[in-house]
């Protein structure tokens, strides 16, 4: 395997953003528009992590904070705050993000799977990609940064309903 | 091009539905004792295109038991046969088999067994109906191979121990004739050239011959003559002309049902060979013996288009005049059928189509209303507005009812249902529908098949009684399921009643507390013991039965109907029945709210429920424990609850205040609600929070204000029920 990034093949583009400090990195084909932030409405008896829930033209769509969905800190809302509306197994769902950076084109063999972690449920990671990274005059940084390509199915807001069935 | 196929198969697997809805429609009529032509042409033509279809799509399998169910119905049809209640019982058995049989072609079951079936429509069709209450196929036997073995007696003779009569069979329909052509009749030469509109229609020429091939046909001669040059060459249309040699012994009628789906201008042509030699020759014959073929070989049809147009314009110049003159010579030749055929005009409509269309019509009374706001009081009684929201209000009434559908649709699969159980538990169980018309929306109706389907399973298993036990109770040893639909308000009842046993409480009792779902001590009124059967884990069945008993049943109907912003009610008298009643809303779109704010968000509460509001005076509001408080309403105290609270929304606001909203609930009756104060009222568009989410406890949904903000939909049923310290999974606590 003497694949560089030229030739790795470009089988997919992910959408890359900040949160908590890491580098996450999402399937652009599962994104459906990026919103700014704006207050949801909250919902009664609904786990912490469901902020509420979003006019998305005409439909109601759950906004998610993904900092506490994946066990960090909650987001502190700044300018740069921004929602990923994404549609995750024909449910559309936001996912509220500390910054949106870049869309990258990653092989498919770059990818790592990611390492086994004692966590309470099952990876929400779907894997580990190093990309390189713009730097803000323009130049590339050679040494990279590493993404975590968050799988998310497992990020469903009704996968407990799915099992229970 | 196989996607396409595929595409025109699911048309074919939508229309063998409909068509065996009209077919158990047409059955049951029978059934029933309605054997008018009208009603068996119907399920004639029903079985007959599930065949051809079938055919078409190589289900060999579903053809020859549609084909031979389509036999005895040609019969009855042509009166050979008496529809009598024997011959209708082997047909609806019949049905079924062709159900499953539907079923498996799509894949989606095994091949049925259908040989008790099977044998019993031959039986029909040996003994003309005349042996009337053979039992043979109802019940599903094992499958006793017929054969040919008995030696060929004519007349009926005495039923066997399995209900079978011996009856004579044609060898020849096993084996090869070996000698038969030197005896038969000359061979059929069957001439066809399909038309450019057959293969517009998917008539496939292929599948027409191999259908012919399987009857023994042989290919003769193509005519290739009428193929035109490279360049000329149009690959719509059609050129060939086949001669086919079908064995003589053939009977023409099933010759001619391989054309059945030809579009009618294609040549066919089928005669005896009665000069063998020149088989080969182009057949030309009768029609374009006097029109004469162009040089493509088509052969003009002019006159029939004419006929069929003067035909038009005596209908068009008939109904010009005005004039009903229902009495003159042509209009009755084509009224019956075209009135019967106007009456099921449909056309398939994509149902995301439909929602995305009462979603804009729902954001249109929103604008509409938002717009009314806006205007000045004056503007507001101009006689534009009240138009448009007149329109809108039509066009909105009529989009919903594309949507609604008779509850039919649910209750059909019920006769099947109960036809099977019927053998399964050994009970003999009379069905009674009720109410079949009524409309409910065709969300409601996919989501109540599943809760139906249990709680008739659980009538026919758990509620009656064995035909001895009930003979000992002094009652007909046949039960009766009654099955009704009925609207109340913007509410839909439907019932499943049963007159069986009713609920043994003290077993239900025992059970439970042997489950662990209630303690021993527990003190529980009639009623609370009746809704244990809905408790999750909870079944009373000695012994687990396929039918009903893993205790999982109950438990999914209440889930199912909460889910749908319904509930349901047990109603159960010892000895005499039990009626499970579903209560349901009418449509899951458009709601009539009254907007409140709750710790200042604002929320939809339906407009239905609610009685009066009030401010309440100081006092008025007075604590009964530390946990709740009435209202003093001119002398009747109703316990108030606050939504706050429920939702947990910090609200310190005194209850002087606010407003309390008596609202009329259901279950529970008055309750007052406290809000902070209420916006506004309008109509809002639902929008279920399931779509993109999970339904939430407490909430019907939410709705897009005005402004673009959403507001969440307050479910009166579930809040009120929390007062009562409703826990959400059913007696846990």
């Amino acid at each position: 395997m003497t694949t560089t990034n030229d030739n790795a093949g470009t089988d997919r583009k992910i959408v890359t953003f900040s949160l908590a400090q890491q580098t996450f990195g999402i399937d652009m084909r599962a994104l459906i528009e990026i919103r700014e932030w704006d207050e949801p409405t909250p919902l009664p008896n609904v786990p912490g992590f469901i902020k509420g829930v979003t006019n998305l033209r005409g439909n109601v769509i759950p906004v998610v904070g993904l900092a506490e969905r994946l066990g960090w800190e909650p987001s502190a809302i700044h300018a740069r705050s921004c929602v990923l509306v994404v549609n995750i197994a024909g449910k559309q769902a936001g996912f509220l993000v500390d910054e949106v950076n870049d869309i990258v084109a990653i092989g498919e063999t770059e990818i790592q799977p990611a390492p086994e972690v004692e966590t309470i449920e099952p990876s929400v990671i779907a894997g580990l990609v190093r990309i390189a990274t713009r730097q803000k005059d323009g130049t590339r940084d050679e040494k990279g940064t590493m993404v975590l390509l968050l799988d998310l199915d497992a990020l469903s807001l009704t996968k407990h309903l799915d099992l229970a069935a | 091009m196989s996607d396409e196929l595929d595409e025109i198969q699911a048309i074919f697997f939508e229309e063998c539905a409909e068509g065996l809805v009209t077919a158990e429609q047409g059955l049951s009529a029978m059934q029933a004792g309605d054997v008018s032509a009208e009603v068996i042409a119907g399920v004639f033509r029903a079985v007959h295109s599930i065949k051809g279809g079938a055919g078409a799509f190589g289900h060999a399998d579903l053809t020859a038991f549609a084909h031979k169910f389509e036999n005895v119905l040609d019969e009855v049809r042509g009166g050979k046969i008496p529809p009598s209640p024997g011959v209708v019982k082997v047909m609806l058995s019949a049905f079924d088999i062709l159900t499953d049989h539907v079923e498996s072609a799509k894949g989606l079951a095994p091949r049925p067994a259908d040989e008790a079936a099977l044998a019993a429509l031959e039986q029909v069709l040996a003994n003309k109906g005349a042996d009337d209450g053979a039992p043979a196929a109802s019940a599903p036997a094992p499958a006793a191979p017929v054969v040919a073995e008995a030696p060929a007696a004519p007349a009926a003779e005495e039923a066997d121990e399995y209900g079978f009569v011996p009856m004579a069979v044609s060898l020849d329909d096993f084996d090869a004739p070996a000698e038969a052509p030197a005896a038969a009749d000359a061979a059929w030469i069957v001439t066809f050239k399909p038309s450019r509109a057959a293969l517009a229609n998917a008539g496939e020429p292929l599948l027409i011959i191999r259908e012919l091939e399987t009857l023994g046909a042989e290919i003769v001669a193509v005519d290739t003559e009428t193929v035109p040059p490279l360049r000329d060459l149009d690959p719509e249309d059609a050129y060939f002309t086949w001669t086919l040699r079908v064995p003589g012994e053939i009977a023409e009628g099933d010759i001619n049902d391989c054309f059945d789906f030809v579009a009618p201008d294609s040549l066919v042509q089928v005669r005896r060979d009665e000069a063998p030699a020149p088989a080969a020759a182009p057949v030309v014959e009768a029609p374009a013996a006097d029109t004469g073929a162009d040089e493509f070989g088509f052969v003009p049809v002019s006159a029939p288009i004419e006929d069929f147009a003067a035909e038009m314009q005596r209908v068009v110049e008939t109904i010009a005049a005005a004039s009903p003159p229902i009495g003159s010579v042509e209009t009755p030749s084509i009224a019956p059928k075209a009135g019967g055929d106007a009456a099921q005009q449909t056309i398939r409509v994509d149902l995301g189509k439909l929602d995305l269309l009462l979603n804009l019509v729902g954001e249109l009374v929103i604008r509409n209303s938002i717009l009314a706001d806006r205007l000045s009081p004056a503007d507001r009684q101009r006689v534009e507005l009240p138009e448009l929201a007149r329109l809108t209000r039509q066009i909105q009434d009529n989009v919903m009812s594309l949507r609604a559908q008779p509850i039919k649709q649910a209750f059909s699969r019920v006769p099947r249902m109960l036809r099977d159980l019927s053998v399964e538990t050994g009970k003999t169980i009379n069905l009674e529908t009720y109410g079949e018309t009524t409309e409910v929306d065709k969300g409601v109706i996919e989501k109540i098949g599943d809760p139906l389907t249990h709680m008739i399973r659980n009538a026919a298993d758990h509620g009656l009684e064995s035909a001895e036990e009930r003979i000992a109770a002094g009652k007909d040893p046949a039960g009766t399921i009654k099955l009704s639909a009925e609207q109340r308000g913007a509410r839909i009842f439907v019932r499943v009643q049963d007159n069986g046993r009713g609920i043994n409480r003290e077993r239900v009792k025992a059970k439970a507390i042997e489950k662990g779902i209630i303690s021993a001590d527990a003190v529980l009124s009639n009623e609370e013991i009746d809704q244990l059967i809905c408790a999750p884990g909870f079944s009373t069945a000695e012994t687990i039965s396929n039918i009903s008993g893993r205790g999982v049943g109950m438990d999914v109907v209440r889930s199912n109907v909460e889910a749908l912003g319904g509930r349901v009610e047990i109603h159960s008298v010892p000895g005499e029945g039990t009626t499970f009643t579903m209560i349901l809303p009418l449509t899951l779109a458009i709601l009539d709210g009254m907007i409140v704010r709750l710790a200042g968000q604002r929320f939809v509460l339906p407009l239905a429920h609610v009685l009066e509001t009030v401010q309440p005076e100081p006092g008025q509001v007075k604590r009964t424990s530390p946990d709740s408080e009435v209202i003093d309403m001119r002398g009747e105290y109703v316990p108030v609850k606050r939504a706050t609270e429920i939702f947990g929304l910090n609200d310190d606001r005194a209850v002087e205040d606010s407003l309390v909203v008596i609202v009329e609930s259901e279950a529970h009756g008055k309750v007052g609600l406290v809000v902070d104060t209420i916006d506004d009222r309008r109509e809002v568009v639902i929008k279920s929070l399931d779509q993109n989410l999970h339904p939430i406890r407490g909430l019907g949904g939410a709705t897009i204000l005005g402004d673009g903000s959403i507001a969440l939909i307050l479910d009166i049923e579930a809040l009120v029920a929390s007062t009562n310290r409703y826990t959400p999974k059913g007696m846990a606590a």
